[in-house]
């Protein structure tokens, strides 16, 4: 067979000091570990998984339901379930091993305590390349998006991770915030590497013939298309207000809807609920990238990050 | 339950047929060798929707046989509408087979089948399984209509009894399905059941209080499907060889169960185990 050579775009790219092959993470909470895809998808072919979010003690997470597929969207309130950090290192991590591609462990925490002890002693195992500071869940009780919320609390919790981990340290904001620019220099200022924007957007939906919330925890995050424009605009002025690296998340679904995100500003993009449509849109997305380099002339990804975004303040 | 046998994989699938027993109840068989060869009784495939909007859809094999397998669908709204009016030779990608399946061999050589409506789809292979050992099976099998219950004679034809029950008494027992399982489940040396949440809560209840073991597949809207997002959590008693391994959980949160994923520890589990 005849195959026409043709120059491969060079898809990878940089967050902060993590290398990606790929401009693909999965995000926290939507992949599992990685291995729950594996029989569906390459992961040599994706960026990396971020890894469900640990926290200091096991959670039991919230009472069903927990899913509410919207328009456009779906509602989301798992509530952290998770076996905490200690049976977490001693029985899930060793297998992160084998993982194709970067592993970036998620931390969760109740307390600026709580973000410096889980990070610490998740980022000294060698299996996980950076980590992704969860201050933004908006379905725990009490106090689990306060500190996404509070610049001074964004900024300690970010401080505690920092002091605990030399590794690349991705902080997730919320949108649920008045001004993101604030939390996002707040983080900068504490000595984060990159910055995962954003977070779910806070939602409900009610059943009308039960005439009650449709959610077992009532509230809970939205996530999917109905979000992208929330997300794409929060992307486009972080980038305008801070020099971090940042990976743009929400509701990305084609090549396209990546490509907004990186020509607003973000380094890479994380892909969520678009994996419960089809577990092959992450490499769909990579090779619509792909092809939309190679028709307009670019020879790599990262001369596109920022290039739609005249305040774009960070570097390719 | 049994571990998994086979590796779930993406299948791309072509439609091969669809008929429509009844009014908003549609079979598509699609041409799907490798699945069909893989699939076990009581487990699913997820249905990545041809238009690429919102989630994939889980729904139990129906028929397989040779290189074909077929779905049943309900149609309660766009995304089932979608897949139902899915043309004869149109592609469709499935990913699996997911899930547990049922335990056909703990059920022993007297089983009573319950489905209510579209759960009768995860039954038929297990009929199947259970005759082709020569266990006495009768099917219980409930629908809001004659019009409804659709494929009790398939089961009849494995040489399964079958008691039918309508909501309307248009045919077989007025009323649920349940009633007459109260009357005669206890008959059975075990149970096993796919429905609707209420039917499927009834049954564990006689089961339960029948001391009969009974097997239910539970029904819910996945997200991934794959054990990725612990959407679909059902508690269950920490008893249970099925309940994923977890440490006591923090002071303040300290239950008797563990919240498991139907889509992944299930969907079957045994009613005395659940803690819903």
């Amino acid at each position: 067979m005849v195959t026409t050579p043709r120059i491969t775009p060079d898809l990878s790219t940089n967050v902060g000091a993590l290398r990606l092959a790929f401009p693909t993470l999965m995000a926290s909470g939507c992949y599992g570990s990685g291995e729950e895809y594996a029989p569906f998808v390459d992961l040599a072919r994706i960026g990396g998984v971020v890894l469900k979010s640990v926290t200091r003690f096991p959670r039991l997470g919230n009472d069903a339901p927990r899913l509410v597929p919207v328009a456009s969207g779906l509602l989301n309130a798992i509530g952290l379930q998770n076996p905490g950090i200690d049976a977490y290192l001693e029985r899930d991590v060793a297998k992160f091993a084998e993982r194709p591609c970067a592993v970036v462990g998620s931390v969760a925490g109740f307390s600026v305590d709580d973000y410096g002890y889980v990070t610490e002693r998740l980022a000294a195992r060698d299996e996980i390349d950076a980590i992704e500071l969860n201050i933004s869940c908006p379905n725990v009780a009490h106090e689990g998006e306060t500190f996404a919320c509070d610049a001074a609390l964004a900024e300690r919790a970010t401080r505690a991770a920092r002091q605990a981990t030399t590794k690349p340290l991705i902080v997730k904001l919320s949108p649920n915030v008045t001004d993101i620019t604030e939390i996002a220099r707040a983080v900068e200022a504490a000595g984060g590497d990159a910055l995962a924007v954003v977070n779910t957007v806070r939602g409900m939906a009610i059943d009308v013939e039960r005439r009650a919330p449709m959610l077992g925890n009532v509230t809970g995050g939205l996530s999917g298309a109905a979000m992208r424009p929330i997300a794409l605009l929060a992307v486009w002025e972080v980038a305008a207000a801070v020099r971090l690296p940042i990976v743009g998340q929400g509701g990305i679904e084609t090549a396209r809807d990546a490509l907004e995100f990186l020509l607003a500003g973000a380094s890479a993009v994380s892909i969520g609920t678009a994996n419960f449509t089809d577990p092959r849109a992450p490499v769909a997305i990579c090779d619509g990238l792909s092809t939309y380099l190679n028709e307009h002339g670019y020879a790599a990804l990262r001369d596109l990050v920022g290039a739609a975004n005249p305040t774009f303040l960070g570097t390719r | 339950m049994p571990a998994l046998l086979t590796s779930p994989a993406v299948h791309t699938t072509v439609v091969s047929e669809r008929r429509e027993p009844a009014s908003g109840i549609v079979i598509v068989g699609l041409r799907a060798p490798d699945l069909a060869g893989a699939v076990r009784p009581g487990q699913f495939v997820m249905v990545v929707p041809p238009g690429g909007e919102r989630c994939a859809t889980a729904l139990a094999p129906y028929e397989c046989d040779g290189e074909r397998v077929s779905l049943m669908i309900v149609v309660v709204g766009s995304r089932t509408r979608e897949l139902a009016t899915l043309a004869p030779g149109s592609a469709l990608t499935v990913f699996g087979p997911l899930g547990n399946g049922f335990d056909a061999a703990a059920l022993g050589d007297d089983v009573g089948l319950v489905a209510g409506g579209v759960g009768i789809a995860s039954l038929l292979l297990l009929a199947r399984a259970l005759r082709e050992r020569e266990a006495s099976v009768r099917l219980y099998y409930g629908a809001r209509t004659a019009a409804a219950l659709v494929g009790a004679e398939a089961f009849a034809a494995l040489g399964c009894a079958v008691t039918l029950a309508t909501d309307d008494g248009s045919c077989g027992y007025r009323g649920f399905v349940t009633e007459p399982l109260a009357r005669k489940g206890g008959e059975h040396g075990a149970l096993a059941a796919c429905g609707p949440s209420p039917m499927l809560r009834a049954v564990g209840r006689i089961a339960v209080a029948g001391g009969v073991p009974a097997q239910l597949s539970l029904e819910e809207a996945f997200a991934c499907g794959v054990g990725a997002c612990w959407g679909c959590a059902v508690p269950l008693g920490r008893e249970s060889a099925q309940a994923p391994a977890f440490p006591a959980p923090s002071f303040g949160e300290r239950r008797d169960y563990v919240h498991a994923r139907i889509c992944t520890e299930g969907p079957v589990f045994w009613a005395h185990e659940l803690r819903w």
